[in-house]
């Protein structure tokens, strides 16, 4: 392909380029990338009723939840996640499976070379404890005296389980199973951490900081304050809770918010001649990165997508890849009334009549929203539409929006040409990031 | 390194008070800000001291607008929040970089590109406040017990509906972006006390590659709640003493007794050095290098050796071009907590090498507490303040000095500054280490 060079100013240079060279993932559909790829693909949902505590009377019943599994199979010493959360869990299978994916499975490496990003989210709280602790201290005021919250909290709360719930353990897990030293950093920007920490972990490679890193994410917000926090926002689809798998529609007009999902996605990135040295599998290079605020209100977007456009053109300069390059965008498309429109406007901005052209299509339709999980997840999905030359639809698409216009792969997977392409994920609180892989070339 | 990069702006709330110079007097005269809990009645906690900061209005300081705009927002925002956004405030006020006029219709900073400004802050993951709870949760129970079918029927709706971005560790950001403006990078790093540094080492690396040339590092956290000093007295590691506040928090001294929470936040304004020069910015320091790094040794616990620490300050110097015995003094993280004092003394001492036993270690955690994500972020600003009049101040409470790698404790008197060059360093138990090598400016 003709590659016209980097633009100067984003320091993305072609001296060091980062491969992805391995892929661990844990999904509401499937308790590996083969797996969730063939489920997506084939327009299967992940959507069911939240079995994971008991969500009946809340507004929101379904999520789409990770199958059961045993996590102790991916860690040397069970008792080492015992007190775990489930996104801990996730993590250390995805990252065994990526190290697995690249060969690098009990080395060899060079542990101070080799580092984390993990866009990783909150533990599981016990919120059990909590709420009999804050019953406990509950005057008549109605005001929580830390005395009573402490007599009940401190009996009945377990240490490791609280500790558990900082967000920076699964990064923390990691290092301590396979010794990794290199630069570690765990990052939570809402919906857009894993984009970013990819973005940002192959930064560190092309810095020198490091030759291999792990990066992605992991999370589940599926728990009782998760899916409050959201109900409350009314961020998240409620309906119809007799057919779930309904519920998420991204870029239909009768969309209504976004499902909550869970998972991990963990990838290996190196730099090349690293892993030419030692003949790894090449699944795509990662060649632009972009991000952005848009500084603009706290959960609305941009009406006229400043910050989505703003990253999404970031990652094509860094590339050096013009819009009409792109083969595949993979949308934020969460299924919000908003976000949706402002992205279809963004890509319009950005793509010109290419536009029209160039399919988009949101996994989240059927894998759910992953949080902190979900720009890995996604970039995954993009990296398997270059190996297979398809590309995953976007399900339950069935009433046009006038304002969603584009060519959404609506309701069946498609055979395209597939060699760039785009990630893309908004964050909550306005954090933007965009990434371009590539398929690779020597 | 072409793009080299200034310190133009600092922004410090401590348990010493408001601003640099109140945490910069305090170290200098040793006069500790710890004391008794009185923020919650702490009387059943088996610890029941802490820094907190006791006069705090988060909306001063500001223009009207900007004024008006925390007092609306001051309700979602939770106090980790509301004091990043203050520190945010201060250091960018402190640049002297010239302010629009809202009237005239004026960008916020008129001089400065604001999409190549932006920010990276150190956060934690904030528990609820307990009293946000209170209500929904006895509105929750069934014959005696807290239950989700109660709380999902009854429990929700009593919730205040913004609740969840009150607590979202991307909101100092968030706020801060809108507040100014800042449409540049934006992440927030779940790095517990190692965050601040390594949202110095993200931004450096941020502004040497061209994507921004203004950048926000910074920290900020509050450990002083009734839910993390729980959680920390149940994993063993805050002081028990009911001695004398003052004397509670003792780094590197023999009689040591455990952390002592505290709160903070700390905000540095990183330039890119030709356009600070340019505009005849003062200039605090340069950031020469950064390096960070991880614990190996368990997600609770240190490394013996401190090898994880060893890595994040070898590298923090290679990346300066530093030999460790040019340094003019070394501000260590020194929590007072004995298994990680004694690791991070063995990690200083095998970093720093032959020049271990001159080079003057510090620490300012007898004054403050530990500030969290905050605390290497206040170091390095207190340093930058303090060291210029050429004396390294003593270790508060360090009057036995525990002899473990042998570093040169500053202890009783002050010692004199033989180099402009300082090291800072922090770590996270069972997590993050980092480090950066600032030059002083006079």
């Amino acid at each position: 392909m003709n590659r016209p060079a980097a633009r100067p100013g984003h320091g993305w240079s072609m001296e060091r380029r980062i491969v992805i060279t391995g892929m661990g993932s844990v999904t509401p559909l499937g308790l590996t990338y083969e797996e969730t790829w063939r489920n997506l693909l084939a327009g299967k949902s992940g959507i069911r009723p939240i079995a994971i505590f008991d969500a009946s009377t809340f507004p929101t019943t379904f999520a789409a939840q990770v199958p059961d599994f045993d996590a102790a199979r991916y860690v040397k010493d069970p008792a080492s996640i015992e007190k775990a959360g489930r996104n801990v869990r996730f993590a250390m299978a995805a990252g065994r499976m990526a190290l697995e994916d690249a060969g690098l499975l009990g080395g060899p490496y060079d542990p101070d070379r080799f580092g984390i990003y993990l866009g990783s989210g909150e533990g599981i709280l016990d919120f059990f404890t909590l709420c009999e602790s804050i019953a406990h201290g509950t005057g008549p005021d109605g005001k929580v005296s830390a005395v009573g919250f402490a007599e009940l909290g401190l009996k009945r709360y377990d240490p490791m389980r609280e500790l558990e719930q900082e967000p920076n353990m699964p990064a923390n897990h990691l290092a301590a199973e396979y010794g990794l030293r290199g630069p570690t950093f765990s990052n939570l920007t809402a919906c857009a951490a894993s984009t970013q920490g990819i973005g940002e972990a192959a930064d560190l490679i092309r810095t020198r900081r490091a030759d291999l890193m792990l990066a992605g994410g992991t999370h589940s917000m599926i728990h009782p304050l998760g899916v409050t926090g959201f109900n409350l926002l009314t961020a998240i689809s409620t309906e119809p809770k007799d057919e779930p798998w309904r519920a998420s529609r991204p870029f239909d007009r009768d969309r209504q918010g976004f499902v909550l999902g869970e998972g991990s996605t963990i990838m290996v990135l190196e730099e090349l001649e690293h892993a030419r040295a030692r003949g790894a599998r090449i699944w795509a290079e990662v060649v632009g990165f972009g991000t952005s605020a848009d500084a603009y209100r706290m959960t609305d977007i941009h009406p006229e997508g400043r910050g989505p456009v703003a990253a999404m053109r970031m990652a094509l300069e860094s590339a050096g890849i013009r819009p009409d390059q792109v083969d595949y965008i993979s949308a934020h498309g969460t299924g919000t009334t908003e976000n949706d429109k402002v992205e279809t406007l963004s890509v319009k901005l950005l793509f010109g009549e290419h536009a029209r052209k160039v399919p988009i299509s949101s996994v989240k339709s059927t894998l759910g929203h992953l949080i902190a999980a979900a720009g890995a997840t996604e970039l995954m999905t993009c990296v398997l539409a270059i190996r297979d030359q398809v590309l995953p639809p976007t399900m339950n698409l069935d009433t046009p929006d006038p304002e969603c216009d584009l060519d959404y792969v609506p309701n069946a997977a498609r055979k395209a040409k597939v060699d760039v392409c785009m990630s893309n994920s908004f964050g909550f609180g306005g954090q933007n990031d965009a990434l371009v892989v590539r398929r690779y070339m020597p | 390194m072409d793009r080299r990069i200034a310190i133009t702006g600092l922004g410090v709330l401590s348990p010493c008070g408001i601003g640099v110079g109140p945490l910069a007097d305090a170290v200098r005269d040793g006069r500790s800000a710890v004391g008794p809990v009185t923020c919650f009645d702490p009387a059943l906690y088996p610890s029941r001291v802490a820094g907190e900061i006791r006069e705090f209005d988060p909306s001063a300081g500001v223009r009207k607008d900007q004024s008006r705009y925390v007092k609306k927002m001051a309700k979602v925002m939770a106090r980790d929040i509301q004091l990043a956004v203050a520190a945010s405030n201060q250091a960018i006020l402190d640049t002297g970089l010239p302010l629009g006029d809202p009237k005239a219709d004026e960008p916020v900073l008129p001089t400065v590109d604001h999409t190549r400004f932006g920010m990276v802050f150190g956060t934690g993951f904030i528990p609820t406040e307990l009293d946000d709870l209170a209500g929904p949760v006895r509105a929750s129970f069934v014959d005696g017990h807290f239950s989700l079918k109660g709380w999902g029927a009854h429990g929700i709706s009593q919730m205040f509906p913004l609740w969840l971005l009150k607590y979202l560790p991307n909101m100092h950001a968030c706020h801060t972006g809108i507040l100014w403006d800042a449409q540049g990078p934006s992440n927030s790093l779940t790095s517990s006390d190692a965050g601040g540094l390594l949202a110095m080492d993200e931004c450096v690396r941020l502004i040497r590659r061209g994507t921004a040339d203004l950048m926000l590092a910074g920290g900020a956290e509050s450990r002083v709640t009734p839910v993390l000093m729980l959680r920390y007295c149940l994993l063993h590691r805050l002081s028990e003493t009911r001695g004398d506040p003052a004397a509670a928090c003792r780094p590197f001294d023999l009689d040591r007794t455990g952390q002592v929470s505290g709160e903070g936040a700390a905000v540095l304004v990183l330039e890119e050095r030709r356009a600070a020069e340019k505009r005849a910015a003062r200039i605090y320091g340069e950031v020469l290098g950064t390096g960070t790094s991880t614990v190996t040794a368990g997600v609770n616990a240190c490394d013996e050796d401190g090898r994880g620490i060893a890595a994040a300050v070898r590298r923090a110097l290679a990346d300066a071009g530093v030999a460790p015995g040019d340094l003019g003094a070394v501000v260590a993280h020194g929590t007072a907590l004995p298994m990680q004092d004694r690791s991070e003394a063995r990690g200083l001492a095998a970093a720093l090498g032959p020049a271990a036993g001159q080079v003057p270690v510090t620490a300012t955690k007898g004054v403050t507490g530990n500030l969290g994500a905050a605390g290497g972020l206040a170091d390095v600003a207190v340093a930058l303040v303090l060291l210029r009049d050429g004396r390294v101040p003593p270790i508060l409470n360090c009057t036995r000095p525990d002899p473990e790698g042998g570093l040169a404790l500053v202890t009783g008197e002050p010692r004199p500054l033989a180099n402009d060059l300082i090291l800072v360093t922090s770590n996270a138990i069972g997590g993050q280490t980092a480090a950066a090598v600032v030059r002083l400016e006079r």
